[in-house]
């Protein structure tokens, strides 16, 4: 046996294995490069090319007259990067800046998880007292840096802090949520317009590439920076609030508790919503103390509570137009109905009492003067059906659909809700007394007000109330408007006549109840309320808008347990309107606390 | 002068090798570019030019003395494996280098050569026969000495090649079916053992068909046969047996995916590296799996993942091109030689080229275990390099003397 010859089985087998090898590595190599390519391309750049987020700067707030009111400032955050930092450095770390040490390695931990190369934000806005020592120190705290972020800051008398809300770090739960969008340590909008248009303000992160070697360490810039995308700023609101206006109410809040509220009657725009005890949103940047924290949500005030839209009080006598509108609209009584109205009102076995005798009354008069045994008696007329029908027509028992998130529907009871909670046949008409001036189960907030004495100003036209007018899109520069919804409440003129000349008089006539609202040069109309309080002293309402031919604010004005709303909250609003039409305070003498005979004049 | 030349040099293979040490010196400088030193380069350059010379000095040697030459070499080679174990440098755990200056040598690449010629010569003498079993057991000496002396470095990788390749020379030597199943089947069902019972139950049916469909010694068939089981259920015995660290191994070596951050870690960044590629590859020295080191000590046993990843499918395809036409070109010429020692020779040289780049690639791409076997011509190493490059004179040698008895 010489050599093999040239057909044999065995050269078969060798040239067989030959050819069958290339067959299988070239298929192979089809697979992988072609394909499976994309999929091996990202796991590539994904080793070896590694991004860094760049935290945009928050949206701008700014009021209607281009006011700059919420700003970002810059501040000092520590951050530590887990793969360079020695982990027995902790406590002098945690010393240096009064931080506990499980609160650092929790930090770090969690960081870890994400990336160990990207630096975790560990403290907000430190001291210069501690900015100083981390300097000196830096050389012995390697992976220890600190960035420069922006914090909201509020140049104006404005605070606002129920409506601006406030910001705070993302929790876990907001990172699994919302994906692509936060890592931890970031700042999120928690309340307040923050919260609502979040969205908007946070703008997009920028992203910076950069190439690392198998163990992690920075070589350079990736592609020379060309796929860097730098962060877009937020979008910028432009709110309907008069800063002035709103600075203004808010003085005049000082020391009470209760909420004033002023729209635009044009469009639903926001004037100035003030809720006092309030708080102190610079105590607020991003990392909010404890004590801080503690004292707020312990104080019995509570100031974190946003009275303008969350609180529920009767209406009082504030909410008899919405009977009468439903009265002379529905043809119960003719304009030129009236009472004899003795001071009391007998129903069944039960006295209903006036303030004072008011004798003969009319529409116009009952507006005026008040007159509860004119109600009393026009809402046995009218009916519950038709009452709740008015009522629900001028937004009450329903949210107002304010773009800010916290808002109390209010209640509006309807026949269907007594036979609800007290049984069908387990109630009696009796009931219906007390609604027709706005006492009893009824409940409004102060916005639901504002609403319906600014539909009463514009003769039906209700808008839904917003805050934000326009957003500025900083990428585009586009200004978009934020729609104005409205829908009309039809009555007719000779009713709007009625009730607004009623409202009229009620400011600016003898024997009025809101004379204290008066406005020199300006007329202004409104109507007082009481809230019975069985827990303590009464709270004062007020509603009222101006100029009355065309008006231009629609103010809603609560204070609590403050008694009669012609004493306490009426004087309040008038000076809010002279405020905003003029641009300040023309009068000379301000309006002085009554006396008690004048005080008596002034119940309703 | 042009036919003089055409008659006595193998032009086919001499391009082929050329053609591969560039791709190889090219991959290398891309590899250990970063490293900011030229050494690795440098280094290897300079054993390509002591290759080439050893590679003329073969071609041109008389054929009769190559002959007379091979029991010396190879008892000279087996010397040096003996001193290597006791004396030599200890590196990555085997003790299988010579440290000469700066230079390492690894005597189980150079033993290759002397091996096959140890053993061409023993099998082309008159009246040698596998079918003796006398004969058999000598062929096996001259291949299980060395063998055993590699493993006792220890260098797993080096000795797989030996036997895979001494199997193949066996086939074309002639040797019988009977033997070469006896031989294959109890390492084919310890293999299969470990995939399960169905696996080794094939495997097992498989053999004994194998077994039935050969004439001869039925004795020797049912003792093969005895011996395969035996193996094969010994195998999943002593397996349990074993501790969950060496276990793991064991599995991790069979399926490199069932580790990713260990051993499949090489495996899976080699995957990236040749997948990343594309049709065009990233470009030289642009190839971010090979430039950044994701693969540690890549221009030796991943040095195809390299010209995959920045010349992309047209590199990794053009290399498999040069080295399929290679083992052609080799099984060719193994075939038209006149004499069974040179043909013998040349089957064993093509044999250990295949069993290489079977092994090397096949790894670098996921399809097979991790056995850090380099890949001929291309992956930086002196003593393999030159070893690859004095077979390679073997071939062209056997080429001019094709017609030599």
């Amino acid at each position: 046996m010489i050599g093999q010859s040239e057909a044999s089985p065995h050269k078969t087998f060798f040239i067989a294995v030959v050819v069958l090898m290339f067959i299988v590595f070239v298929g192979r190599l089809l697979q992988l490069q072609f394909i499976y390519q994309d999929e091996y391309g990202k796991k590539s750049a994904e080793n070896s090319i590694r991004s860094i987020a760049h935290d945009p700067i928050r949206g701008y707030l700014f009021d209607r007259n281009g006011m700059l009111i919420v700003d970002n400032r810059p501040s000092y955050t520590v951050t530590i990067t887990p793969s360079e930092f020695q982990t027995i450095k902790i406590g002098y770390l945690a010393d240096l800046l009064q931080l506990d040490t499980s609160f650092i390695q929790e930090r770090i931990t969690k960081g870890k998880l994400f990336n160990r190369f990207a630096p975790i934000k560990i403290k907000r806005d430190i001291s210069f007292q501690e900015l100083s020592a981390l300097e000196e120190n830096r050389l012995q705290l390697p992976g220890v840096d600190y960035q420069i972020e922006s914090k909201r800051y509020y140049p104006t008398m404005a605070k606002a802090p129920h409506l601006f809300g406030y910001v705070k770090e993302v929790s876990d739960q907001q990172i699994t949520e919302t994906p692509n969008t936060y890592r931890p340590g970031d700042i999120v909008g928690a309340t307040g317009l923050e919260a609502k248009y979040e969205h908007d303000l946070r703008g997009q992160k920028g992203v910076e590439f950069i190439t690392v070697n198998a163990r992690g360490e920075l070589l350079g810039a990736y592609n020379d920076g060309k796929n860097d995308l730098p962060p877009n700023e937020g979008n910028d609101l432009f709110l309907a609030l008069d800063a002035r206006l709103q600075s203004f109410a808010e003085s005049l809040m000082t020391n009470k508790r209760g909420a004033i509220i002023a729209i635009d009657p044009d469009d639903g725009g926001v004037l100035a919503l003030v809720s006092k005890p309030d708080y102190d949103l610079t105590q607020f940047g991003s990392v909010t103390p404890i004590n801080v924290w503690k004292a707020l949500n312990t104080d019995e005030a509570k100031p974190l509570f946003n009275r303008a839209t969350l609180t529920r009080y009767p209406p009082g006598s504030t909410f008899k137009m919405v009977l009468a509108a439903a009265a002379l609209q529905e043809g119960v009584i003719n304009p030129t109905w009236g009472v004899n109205c003795s001071g009391v009102f007998q129903y069944g076995n039960k006295a209903f009492k006036d303030h004072i005798p008011h004798n003969y009354t009319g529409m116009i008069e009952s507006i005026q003067r008040s007159c509860n045994v004119y109600y009393y008696q026009l809402m046995l007329k009218t009916g519950f059906g038709k009452w709740t029908e008015y009522g629900t027509a001028f937004g009450f028992g329903s949210a107002t659909g304010i773009d800010i998130l916290e808002e109390n529907s209010g209640l509006l009871p309807s026949e269907e809700y007594y036979d609800r909670v007290y049984g069908k046949g387990r109630w009696t008409q009796g009931y219906l007394v007390s609604l027709s001036i706005g006492q009893g189960e009824v409940g409004v907030t102060p916005l639901q007000m504002a609403c319906y004495v600014a539909t009463l100003g514009n003769k039906g036209k209700f808008h839904t109330p917003h805050v934000v007018r326009k957003i500025r899109d900083k990428s585009s520069g586009r200004i978009i408007n934020t729609p104005i919804e409205t829908r009309v409440i039809s009555l007719s003129d000779n009713v709007w006549y009625l009730i607004r000349e009623g409202m009229k008089r009620a400011v600016n006539s003898a024997g009025g109840t809101a004379l204290t609202a008066r406005v020199p040069g300006i007329d202004v109309a409104g109507k007082t309320g009481t809230a019975q309080n069985p827990h303590g002293n009464d709270h004062a309402w007020f509603i009222g808008f101006a100029p009355f031919d065309h008006p231009k604010i629609a103010i809603c004005v609560l204070v609590e347990n403050a008694g009669f709303g012609g004493v306490a909250a009426a004087p309040i609003a008038g000076l809010c309107i002279e405020q905003y039409l003029f641009g300040s305070i023309i009068r000379k003498t301000l309006p002085q606390p009554p006396t008690i005979t004048e005080e008596q004049a002034l119940q309703d | 002068m042009k036919t003089w030349l055409k008659e006595h040099i193998d032009f086919p293979i001499l391009c082929i090798v050329c053609c591969l040490l560039a791709m190889g010196i090219t991959s290398i400088f891309s590899a250990t570019y970063d490293t900011g030193s030229q050494m690795y380069f440098q280094k290897q350059l300079t054993f390509m030019g002591v290759g080439f010379l050893l590679m003329i000095l073969i071609t041109v040697i008389p054929f009769r003395t190559l002959q007379l030459l091979s029991f010396p070499l190879y008892g000279l080679s087996i010397l040096i494996l003996v001193i290597v174990l006791m004396t030599g440098k200890v590196v990555a755990g085997s003790r299988s280098w010579f440290g000469i200056g700066g230079f390492g040598l690894q005597p189980s690449e150079i033993a290759k050569v002397t091996t096959i010629l140890a053993l061409a010569s023993f099998l082309s003498q008159r009246n040698r026969s596998l079918h003796h079993l006398k004969d058999v057991i000598i062929t096996f000496s001259i291949v299980l000495v060395p063998v055993g002396l590699i493993l006792l470095q220890p260098d797993m990788g080096t000795a797989i090649i030996y036997i895979a390749s001494f199997l193949l020379i066996l086939y074309w030597a002639g040797a019988s079916n009977l033997l070469l199943i006896t031989l294959i089947a109890p390492g084919v069902a310890a293999l299969a053992s470990l995939f399960g019972t169905t696996a080794f139950v094939i495997v097992i049916l498989l053999i004994l068909l194998l077994l039935f469909m050969q004439r001869g010694n039925r004795l020797m068939a049912a003792m093969t046969f005895s011996f395969t089981v035996l193996v094969g259920a010994s195998t999943t015995f002593i397996f349990d047996r074993l501790a969950p660290h060496q276990q793991k191994r064991i599995l991790t070596f069979l399926n490199a995916d069932a580790d990713p951050l260990g051993a499949g870690y090489n495996v899976a960044q080699s995957k990236i590296a040749i997948g990343s590629g594309g049709l065009f590859g990233k470009g030289f020295l642009q190839g971010t799996q090979t430039q950044l080191n994701f693969l540690p000590a890549q221009w030796t046993d991943f040095i195809y993942c390299v010209p995959s990843e920045e010349f992309g499918f047209i590199g990794a395809f053009f290399i498999l091109i040069l080295l399929t036409a290679l083992l052609l070109r080799g099984i060719y010429l193994s075939s038209i030689v006149k004499s069974r020692y040179a043909s013998i020779i040349v089957i064993g040289i093509v044999s250990i080229f295949a069993v290489h780049t079977i092994i090397n690639i096949g790894m670098s791409m996921g399809m097979l275990p991790v056995i850090g076997v380099p890949l001929p011509f291309l992956s930086y190493g002196g003593s393999n390099l030159i070893t690859n490059m004095m077979m390679a004179g073997l071939l062209l040698h056997m080429y001019a003397n094709r017609r030599e008895y």
